[in-house]
Parts: structure tokens; C-alpha cells; sequence
């Protein structure tokens, strides 16, 4: 079965609404009908249900009682029949509940993951990775409760009552309000119940939480723990978290062990009212002895569904407030990738002009100030500066990953901001010093990003020229290994290598290198300075830099104090000038000198 | 770790087997006054839930229809007095089986911990944490659940479809015995229907972990998602998903809203012939319409009982697996353990020797080969040289995390197999590269080297660490909550407090497995000093890349491929020009590099 797909590309952020239940209904678009379906069947269910009692007042009234035993098989398929009605549109009204609440529920994860990966960096920035997934995961499944569970059977319960009671009054008014005293009072004791029970079970689950980390923490520090033979102190540690988790468990049962048996004692001397008065009606002749069965059968379908409705009125207020939660996300704008639709350039050189640039995360503290420079295609600029002093900053400007606040950027001559995103980065390459890949296959990770079929011959050749083809040739699966927790745990070197190779394949103009080698080993550095040669050879390339050797050859150096420029040319003018790059510069030959003197003085 | 794989979740392939049941009952026999207790209560509240009816029954024929005041009010009293004595009973079984289950969680979360504290380093390097936490938390659930929530659902089904079919045959037995005709069709349904709901909530659990998978991964790589424009691609993916979720969901929505109307509709089928047969049974006078009535209601509250027998059925077999990983986990044998008679001399000092030491982690792939050194007392072994060469693997044999495969340790001329475990434990200090803290604050965390340790000796031993300074930095001083994991601090600052709870420790030999880049050159110093004033006067061993730290030094171990690979004083290794050398002119440049580069990052600044 295809799940339905027409209506999939629902705006949800249109779909907002200040009252919450509004904002529900309007969500639920292209799947209302199979919702009002689900509610209606429910009611012809319930009211199958009625009518079976209905049929056995009848069948006593009018065939034992004045025994006119003939038409006793019609009765006794006229059962049949309402028993299947019943349980046709109970499975009925089950699946297009279930219809709805899965329909919606995937249609908003969708459109949840779609909008998280279009939201800005800067939001990015400032909301923590669990936090956004607790989202978009159990917030996500509440709302789905809410669909598949909560609304239907706040309905199923009103739609019992307001049929069964009916059918009550109809048989005799005065029995049938005496037997309804006590739900007002279920209703309300269940409802504080339910609250109560919801704390209590939260504090439960806190503890449930403080324990796993306790026992987490003391499987990850094994050694510490028996480095310091601390397993006894452990024991005690642990005992007392577990202890206070059984302490809360049973505070738990207690309330639950006062609510069920008094609720039960309420609804039970409910009932015994009712068959009381029932019976001396009967007896009296008010009733007949049919009306009397088919009271006792019906009493039970109101009052026992009354006492869910408090754990029902509760659970819906968690959904609403995951509502919230969920809407919260979905209300932060986009990043809107294509506009100003087709780019103006046709063939992208790589000339790239900041004029005056300022940029600020947040207004007041700038991170760039008045940065200009331009490169023509094809060279190389190194930025070179402390944490912080603004390169980073500089280079996420280029994807437009963010706007600059003040001057101008240009590409070839156009305004940076009239380009659309999406064709920046498709121009625009980066290999980061810890680069992230995809637990998958290396052959995806190598391809990630690239729209088109790539031949196998092709992903080697770029292996190959970023100098991993053999590395990834000893792995058991080939290219076929899956990076991460289930596979291979690469180096960082050999991290860096395929997000050349990954880079490499897709072929920018424009490159941003980070280029640490801190996390590498002296071994594989100068591969990888190799490969990374290769990758820069005829594209314009910014290289954040940490070290000298990597931007001698730059065609431009940019060494940058709190996000300003404070010296600028190449190498071989900036070496023989007074300033920060000189004295970089000059540790490094010092520190041949000192080797040498080291060696001579051990030797 | 590649042979993950084999701890993936198991399918429920586990047969229920006689002796892991007996096990699981075993648990248990020291709460047999509680199960008993919660037993009969259940039983009773059974009993008078099918009483109810037949009293139903009585209050109609006997009451109603024969116009009897007096002994429908006896009835009627009679039903409120069992009402009032059920509620008591269901108090007492909620009371008693919750408790219990909490307890035997308890008891079994705590049985395993305690256990896992006396397993040896190997259990835990072929173990996953995850694999392992998932035991203590929901494996223990599970059995618990089944053995007490799960136990009084089926005590209460049993008794009560056994009640009610004995009320039946009191009633009319010939009526019975149709439904009895039917109930074994009934339960063989619902035990097919939860069996394949089943299968479907696992697979929904599978789909929702992989989809908080790609959401973790899809946010944490935000950067690269956006630099490689895969947006559309990636929805795409995550469509096929939620697509597979959609499936299995909806699958197992519908299977469950077909289960119930499906079991009423074959208990319908009985409630026709009854009511048929049973119709025309009054004609002759065998059938009472208060009987009929019951029967009814015992026809139609029957799926009840069914419904939970079936669901009982199909969660054995899953608790059932559940115990046997428990089982497994608790009946692991520490591979490393004292021998029958081992002391604790009171002390370990003395020369320490690696007499022929050969050791694997896996048969086949040695580690160490015919490993033979020995130490001084109070000298400094540096121990250098390629990582995977088993520097590391020293350390561990040292510390008796594993013991050696061939050949002997011996502290203090003594084999150290005939120490026990904790004579040897309790007097190392060891400093790990990844710096380990528990949550919790600085204070406690530099305590758990010496628990009776006041808070002058923590302070001082902060001091010796030089941990002190950065400590009172913080708002709260030694109260400063670490965080989990001790995520709050930096690496650096981890390193430093995990020095001074070694210092605190007094240890009689100390060994430091060095980190390297993690920690910023003023940091480094800090480390520095306290490692020295460690070292005075003990047996260290030192896995060190910094070149100050093996210069200093009493003797320089380079290990390469499980071997010595060149053993002495720093002058006399230079002179070489071996291996030592070429590790000593690569690291040197790549120091001072670091050292005097003005951009470095400062993690302490």
C-alpha cells in the first residue's frame, strides 16, 4: 500500500495557529475525511453496541416473556448481525484513525527534516543537536498520539456516553439520571489523578535518567574504577541512585494503589444504586424485566469509559504542549536557497572582490571590520590570524552561510547577495581540518553532494588523486566500507583525505581550505599537502592557515588581528617586513638551529 | 569495533527453554511470601469479578422475576459488601505486585552492577556500553514485568475463564460446552494476532531509531549538507524512512483495531447459538432469562482474559531472551581474579620485572612477545615509541587489567598472581590519556583517589597538580559541578584534576599515560610539574611523547612491534641514531612548532 503522497507538500509553517487546536485541524488537511470517517464509524459502533442490549430487552420482553419462541433464530441472527456491524465499523474507524494519525505524523517529519536542514546557520548555531532532535522525534510521536489516540477516544468516550444515555433515558428518564450521580466526581478524580500520576511518573523517570548516567559514567571509566580499586565506593554509589529509583517507584504505586480501588468502589456502589432501583421498578411493573437487562448492560458502557477520560484529558494537554514545541521550529524562517532564480553568470572565472566588509553575529560586536582585498581567478589567499580574530568568519561569508552586515562581496563582478545560495555552493568546495562524514559507505561519502551518476572509474580516479585509493583498498569492504561506530574508524588524516577526494569530484571554482594538520601525524602530512596540491591547482583558493609551510607559495597573505587586515602581500614581501608574519616566520629557522644544538650537546 | 555486529539486538529467536524459566522463577524464592501474597488477592478479585455476574443473575431470576423484595435486597447488600472487599483486595494486589516489581528491578540492576564491578578489562573491550546499559535498564524491566505484571494478568485471566465457565456449567451446561467449543478458537487468534503486532512494533522501533539516526546526523553535519547543496537529495532519502515507518506503523494500527472486533465477532457467533438454543431452552423450562443474561455478559467480557493471555504469551518469549542476556552478563567469569590465598602484603614497593612476558588479546595476533625488563625500585621508565606498538598494552598487565598469557610479573620479588587484585589496584596511580571524570563536583571527583581524605589534603593535592589556581577561578571553587562525563571543563582541566586524584592517592608506583595535543602549552608546564613531584621517590612508568618528560627520565624503553626495540639514557639513544633518534628530531621540530606558534589555541587563556 502507497501511503498518500498528494498532499505532502502542505505548507505547515502556513498551517500556525495562536490556538492550538486550530493549528491541529488545520495540520490534519487532505486527511479530515478519513478523520470525520473514523468519528462517524466509532458512532455507528457505539450505537451497534446500544442496539445489541436494545435487541435483548426484546428478545425478553417479546419472545421469553410471552413465549413466542418462533422467530427466537432471527433474534438470535439479528445478534449476529449487530455483532458484526459493530465490529466492521470498530475496524473502520480503528484504520482510518490510524490512516490519519500516520499520515500526518509522516508529512510532519518530512517537513520537519527538510526545514531543519534549509534553517539558517545562524539558528543552527544556537540550538543544541538534542534539543532539535527531541523535536522532531518525541514531540513529534506526542502529536501522533494525539491523532491515533487521544482525540479519537475523547470521542469514543462522549460518543459512548451521549448514545448509551440516550438509549438510558429513553428506557426510563428517572433511573437513568440516578445512575449518572457519580461521573461528574469520576471525571474530576481521575483528572487529578491522572496529573498527579504524570508527576509522579517524571520524577520516577529523572531518576531513571540519573542512574543510567551513573552506570554509563562507571562503564566508560572501567580503568579509573579499578585503577583506584573504587569498585566497593561504586557498589554504594550505585546502590544509593537504585535505591532512590525504588523509593520513587513505590511513591508511584501508592497513589496508583489508592486511585484504582476507591475509583472501583465508586463506579461499583454506582452500579449497585442503579440495579437496586432497577429491580424495584421492575418488580413494581415500571419496567419490564427486558428493560431491566438491557439497563444492566448499558450502565456498564457509561461509567466504566468515564473513568479514561481524566487520563485522556491529561495526556491530550502533553500533546498540545508538544504542539508547541513542534511549531516553535517550524515557525523559524528558512534560508532561501534559489532566489532570484537562474544565476546571471554563465562560465564562473573566480574573481573575487570585498570591498569594506563588516560583519557581526550579533549587532554591536563586529568580526569583521572594513575588510577589503580582491584576488583574481586562480590565485591562492592564505588568512592567517589568531582563534578568533575573524578568518573563519570571512570564509563562511563566500557560501553565503552568512550575509555580511556592511560593503560589498562581489563574484565576477556580481554582488554576492543577488546570487542565489544554491549556485554559490555548488561553485564553492571545502575540506574543514576535522571534516564530517556520513555514516555510510566510503563510495557514498566520496559522492555525497554530487547530482548526477558517478561511474565507479571516476570515484577511484579522485581516490586516487587524493592519494586514499590504497588505504581504502585494505579495508575488508572496499569502497564498499561503511564509515563510523559500524565500520571503520578512520584517522584524521585519512578523514581529511576523502573529503578531498569528495571535493575533487565535485570540481569548484572556488576553494576554502582549513588547513590544520594538528590532528595528523607527521607521516601522512605531506601526503596530504600533496593531494591538497593537486585539489587547488587552477581554483581560486582561501586557505585558512595555522602554519607557514602550507602558505609560502600563496599568491596573496592576509594576516588578520580582531577582524581586521593587518599585513598583506606574499611571502617573500612580508618575510623581509617588520610584523607578526617576520616573527612566525623566523621561529622556524630557529628551530633547526636549536635542533642541531640539542643533538650536538646529547651526542 | 568492527564485531559490534554481534551484539545488534537479537531477534526473539530464543526458544522458551525449562531451565531459563526456572532461573527467571528462581529470582523470585526470596519474595515467595509477596507473590503468594499478590496471588491469592488476585485470585480472589477474579472470583468475585465472574461472581458478579451470577449474582446479576440471581438478583433476576431470583429477585425480579420472582418478585422477592427481601431477597433482592439480601443480593443487592451482598453485591455492595464484595464490591467494598474487591477494592480492598485490589489495593492490596497493586500495592504488592508494584512493590515487588520494583524490587526485583531492583535487585537485578543491582546484581549486575555489582557483577560488572568484578569483571575484568577484556569483558569490557569485546562489550559495547550500550550493549551492556541496555541489559541493566530495559532487560531488567522486561523480566520484572513479566514477572509480576505479566503473572497476575495471567493468574486473573485463568482463574477468571475458569470461574465463569464453572458458573456456566452451574447455569446451564449444555450452553457451556458451545462456548467452550469456541474459546480455544478464540485464544489461538488472539495469540496469532499479537504475534504478528508484534513483529510490527519491532520493526516501528527499528525505523525510529534509524530515523533519530538521520536526524542526528542530518543536524550535526548541517555544514556539509549545505556546502554540498544535498537538501533535495537528503529529504529523498529520509522519505524512503519515513515511508518504511508509515508502513509499519499504520500496519500495526490496523492489525490491532482488526484484533478486538475480530475476537468479538467469533465470540458473537457463540453468543448467537447461545442465545438460540438457549431461547428455546426456556420454552421447556431449563433456561432462566437471568441465565441468559449471564451468559451474555460472560460471552462478551470473555475477549478480556483472552486478549491478556494472549499478550502475556507473546511477551514471554521476549522476556524470556531478555533474562538469558541477563543470565549471560551475570554468569561472565572475571578473567582476571585472585587465586585462592592471595595476600596483600601491605605494601608493593620494590623492583618490578617483566620476566619473558608474552601476551594477546586474540589468539593468534600477539601483542607482546617474550616482554622481559626490569625496573628499579623508584626509577622512571619512559616508554616510547609508535602508537599500536604496546606501550599501552604494558601498562594494562602492569595494573593487572589483563595478566600476561606467558612468562611472570613479579613486584617486590614476589609473582604478582599470588597478590590479590586490590593490593596491587589500590596502591598504582594511574593518569589516563583521556582524562576520566565522574559527575559530580571538583571536590569529589579529586576525593575518590582517597575517600577519607579531609579537605585540606584535597586542596594540597590540587596544589601538587597544579590544579589549584584554575579551580578557585570558578564561582563555586571546589564545588564547581564537572558534568557528565566532566563535559564542563576542558581537556586540559580534566587532566589536571585527574593528577591531583592521583596525587591524593599516595600511590607506591604511578604511571601516566601521556596526552599530547589536547592540552595547551601552559597547561602542558602545569602537568609538568606535577608529574614531578609525583615521580619523587616512586616507581614510575610514563607513556611520553613530550621530549622533556623522556629526557628526564631514568631510563628510555622504545617499544616497537610488542619488542624492546632500544633500551637507555637519552644521550646514549641519541648517539644511535636508530629509532629514538628519528622519534627524537621529528617530535623536536613538531614542538617547537607548536610552542612558538603565537596563534595557538590557548584552552586555558
Amino acid at each position: 500500500m502507497n501511503p498518500p503522497t498528494g498532499s505532502k507538500t502542505l505548507d505547515l509553517q502556513a498551517t500556525i495557529s495562536p490556538n492550538r487546536f486550530v493549528g491541529l485541524w488545520r495540520m490534519m488537511a487532505g486527511f479530515r475525511l478519513s478523520y470525520l470517517g473514523a468519528t462517524l464509524s466509532l458512532g455507528i459502533a457505539a450505537t451497534s453496541k446500544t442496539a445489541t442490549y436494545l435487541l435483548l430487552r426484546y428478545f425478553v420482553d417479546n419472545v421469553l416473556t410471552p413465549r413466542q419462541f418462533g422467530i427466537v433464530p432471527w433474534i438470535a441472527l439479528g445478534f449476529l448481525g449487530l455483532a458484526i456491524f459493530e465490529g466492521v465499523f470498530t475496524f473502520l474507524s480503528g484504520r482510518l484513525a490510524a490512516l490519519t494519525a500516520e499520515g500526518v505524523t509522516r508529512r510532519l517529519r518530512n517537513y520537519l527534516f527538510d526545514h531543519i536542514q534549509r534553517l539558517s546557520f545562524a539558528y543552527h548555531a544556537e540550538t543544541p543537536t538534542g534539543e532539535l532532535i527531541q523535536r522532531a522525534t518525541s514531540d513529534v510521536d506526542a502529536i501522533r498520539r494525539f491523532f491515533a489516540d487521544q482525540a479519537i477516544n475523547v470521542g469514543r468516550v462522549i460518543l459512548l456516553f451521549v448514545i448509551n444515555m440516550a438509549a438510558l433515558i429513553d428506557l426510563n428518564l428517572q433511573l437513568a439520571l440516578l445512575s449518572i450521580v457519580v461521573v461528574p466526581f469520576i471525571v474530576v478524580m481521575s483528572t487529578i489523578f491522572f496529573k498527579k500520576i504524570s508527576k509522579a511518573y517524571e520524577a520516577y523517570q529523572e531518576q531513571e535518567a540519573t542512574l543510567s548516567t551513573t552506570l554509563q559514567e562507571n562503564l566508560t571509566g572501567v580503568r579509573v574504577v579499578k585503577a583506584f580499586a573504587r569498585q566497593d565506593y561504586e557498589r554504594d554509589k550505585f546502590e544509593r541512585d537504585n535505591w532512590e529509583k525504588y523509593q520513587r517507584g513505590k511513591r508511584l504505586l501508592k497513589i496508583h494503589s489508592l486511585f484504582w480501588p476507591v475509583s472501583d468502589t465508586l463506579c461499583g456502589l454506582q452500579l449497585v444504586v442503579g440495579y437496586f432501583a432497577g429491580a424495584l421498578m421492575a418488580i413494581n411493573g415500571t419496567i419490564s424485566v427486558g428493560t431491566y437487562l438491557a439497563y444492566v448492560g448499558l450502565i456498564i458502557w457509561i461509567i466504566f469509559p468515564m473513568r479514561n477520560l481524566g487520563r485522556l484529558i491529561v495526556q491530550t494537554s502533553t500533546g498540545l504542549v508538544s504542539y508547541f514545541r513542534v511549531t516553535e521550529v517550524i515557525k523559524q524562517n528558512r534560508e532561501i536557497l534559489d532566489q532570484g532564480g537562474e544565476s546571471p553568470i554563465k562560465e564562473l572565472r573566480g574573481e573575487v572582490i570585498f570591498t569594506d566588509v563588516s560583519f557581526a553575529y550579533e549587532a554591536g560586536t563586529p568580526v569583521l571590520k572594513n575588510v577589503s582585498f580582491s584576488c583574481s581567478p586562480g590565485q591562492v589567499v592564505a588568512l592567517l590570524g589568531a582563534t578568533g580574530s575573524g578568518k573563519t568568519s570571512l570564509v563562511n561569508l563566500l557560501p553565503r552561510f552568512h550575509d555580511y552586515t556592511n560593503g560589498s562581496i562581489t563574484l565576477d563582478g556580481i554582488e554576492l547577495r543577488d546570487l542565489p545560495r544554491h549556485y554559490l555552493r555548488q561553485q564553492i568546495g571545502i575540506v574543514e581540518q576535522e571534516p564530517f562524514l556520513f555514516s555510510r559507505t566510503i563510495r557514498e561519502n566520496i559522492t555525497y553532494g554530487v547530482e548526477r551518476e558517478v561511474s565507479d572509474a571516476e570515484v577511484e580516479a579522485v581516490a586516487r588523486s587524493a592519494d586514499i585509493h590504497d588505504v581504502i583498498l585494505s579495508f575488508p569492504e572496499k569502497y564498499g566500507t561503511l564509515v563510523g561506530e559500524k565500520g571503520v574508524t578512520l584517522s584524521g588524516g585519512q578523514k581529511q583525505r576523502i573529503a578531498i577526494a569528495r571535493t575533487l569530484l565535485k570540481n569548484p571554482r572556488l576553494l576554502i581550505l582549513d588547513d590544520s594538520t594538528s590532528s595528523v601525524d607527521t607521516e601522512t602530512e605531506g601526503v596530504i599537502r600533496e593531494a591538497l596540491e593537486r585539489l587547488m591547482r587552477g581554483r581560486t583558493t582561501f586557505i585558512i592557515a595555522h602554519r607557514i609551510q602550507s602558505i609560502m607559495t600563496a599568491d596573496q597573505i592576509l594576516v588578520f588581528e580582531k577582524g581586521e587586515i593587518v599585513q598583506r602581500g606574499t611571502h617573500s614581501q612580508l618575510s623581509r617586513q617588520e610584523g607578526i608574519y617576520k616573527q612566525i616566520f623566523d621561529i622556524q629557522t630557529r628551530i633547526d638551529l636549536e635542533l642541531e644544538k640539542e643533538l650536538k650537546v646529547a651526542g | 569495533m568492527p564485531d559490534n555486529y554481534e551484539f545488534e539486538e537479537e531477534e526473539f529467536k530464543t526458544q522458551v527453554t525449562g531451565r531459563t524459566v526456572n532461573r527467571i522463577l528462581l529470582l523470585l524464592k526470596p519474595h515467595w511470601t509477596w507473590v503468594a501474597g499478590f496471588l491469592s488477592m488476585i485470585i480472589i478479585v477474579s472470583i468475585i469479578d465472574a461472581y458478579f455476574t451470577y449474582l446479576s443473575k440471581m438478583i433476576i431470576d431470583n429477585g425480579i422475576i420472582a418478585k422477592d423484595r427481601q431477597v433482592l435486597v439480601q443480593l443487592i447488600t451482598r453485591y455492595g459488601v464484595l464490591i467494598v472487599f474487591q477494592a480492598a483486595c485490589v489495593l492490596a494486589f497493586i500495592y504488592l505486585v508494584g512493590i515487588l516489581g520494583e524490587r526485583i528491578r531492583y535487585d537485578l540492576r543491582q546484581r549486575m552492577f555489582n557483577h560488572l564491578q568484578d569483571l575484568s578489562l577484556s569483558y569490557y573491550s569485546r562489550t559495547p556500553v550500550g550493549w551492556i546499559m541496555s541489559r541493566v535498564t530495559s532487560d531488567s524491566e522486561r523480566v520484572s514485568e513479566l514477572m509480576t505484571w505479566g503473572m497476575l494478568d495471567i493468574t486473573w485471566a485463568t482463574v477468571n475463564v475458569s470461574t465463569a465457565s464453572i458458573f456456566m456449567l452451574i447455569i446451564n451446561w449444555r450452553l457451556a460446552l458451545i462456548v467452550f467449543a469456541v474459546l480455544p478458537v478464540l485464544i489461538w487468534v488472539a495469540y496469532q494476532f499479537r504475534k504478528r503486532i508484534l513483529v510490527q512494533y519491532r520493526m516501528v522501533r527499528k525505523m525510529n531509531s534509524k530515523i533519530t539516526g538521520a536526524y542526528n546526523e542530518n543536524i550535526t553535519g548541517v555544514r556539509v549538507v549545505k556546502a554540498l547543496c544535498r537538501e533535495d537529495a537528503n529529504l529523498k532519502e529520509f522519505d524512503v524512512l519515513t515511508g518504511d515507518m508509515y508502513r509499519a506503523a499504520f500496519r500495526a494500527a490496523w492489525l490491532s483495531a482488526l484484533f478486538l472486533p475480530t475476537v468479538q465477532i467469533i465470540s458473537a457467533f457463540a453468543l448467537g447459538a447461545v442465545l438460540w438454543y438457549g431461547g428455546l431452552q426456556v420454552q421447556v423450562g431449563w433456561m432462566t432469562i437471568g441465565g441468559i443474561q449471564a451468559f451474555v455478559s460472560y460471552i462478551t467480557f470473555m475477549m478480556w482474559p483472552i486478549q491478556d493471555m494472549a499478550r502475556v504469551y507473546a511477551d514471554l518469549q521476549n522476556a524470556v531472551a531478555s533474562a538469558e542476556r541477563i543470565f549471560s552478563l551475570v554468569d561472565a567469569v572475571p578473567e582476571v581474579s585472585d587465586r585462592p590465598g592471595a595476600i596483600d602484603p601491605g605494601t608493593i614497593q620494590g623492583d618490578i620485572v617483566f620476566d619473558h612476558v608474552g601476551f594477546y588479546y586474540e589468539p593468534g595476533k600477539p601483542v607482546l612477545a617474550d616482554f622481559t625488563l626490569s625496573v628499579r625500585h623508584g626509577e622512571t621508565i619512559a616508554l616510547v615509541g609508535p602508537t599500536g606498538g604496546g606501550k599501552t598494552t604494558i601498562v594494562n598487565l602492569l595494573c593487572r587489567f589483563y595478566e600476561p598469557t606467558s612468562g611472570t610479573i613479579h613486584i617486590g620479588g614476589r609473582s604478582y598472581t599470588n597478590l590479590s587484585t586490590h593490593a596491587i589496584q589500590s596502591r598504582i596511580g594511574i593518569v589516563l590519556q583521556t582524562p576520566h571524570l565522574f559527575s559530580g563536583t571538583i571536590h569529589e571527583n579529586i576525593r575518590y583517589g582517597r575517600l577519607n581524605a579531609t579537605p585540606k589534603d584535597i586542596e594540597d593535592a590540587a596544589q601538587i597538580a597544579g590544579a589549584h589556581e584554575f579551580i578557585l577561578n570558578f564561582e563555586r571553587g571546589y564545588d564547581q559541578e564537572v558534568g557528565e562525563g566532566g563535559n564542563l571543563l576542558s581537556v586540559g582541566q580534566k587532566q589536571l584534576i585527574s593528577l591531583a586524584r592521583a596525587v591524593l592517592a599516595k600511590p607506591e608506583i604511578f604511571i601516566m599515560d601521556e596526552a599530547t595535543s589536547s592540552v595547551d602549552t601552559l597547561t602542558e608546564a602545569l602537568i609538568q610539574r606535577g608529574m614531578e613531584a609525583l615521580m619523587k621517590g616512586r616507581t614510575s612508568f610514563i607513556i611520553a611523547h613530550r621530549l622533556s618528560t623522556i629526557k628526564r627520565a631514568d631510563r628510555i624503553v622504545v617499544i616497537d612491534d610488542g619488542r624492546i626495540a632500544e633500551m637507555g639514557i637519552h644521550s646514549e639513544l641519541i648517539r644511535k641514531k636508530g629509532h629514538y633518534y628519528r622519534l627524537y628530531t621529528q617530535q623536536f621540530r613538531h614542538e617547537r612548532e607548536i610552542e612558538f606558534e603565537p596563534f595557538q589555541e590557548r584552552l586555558n587563556a
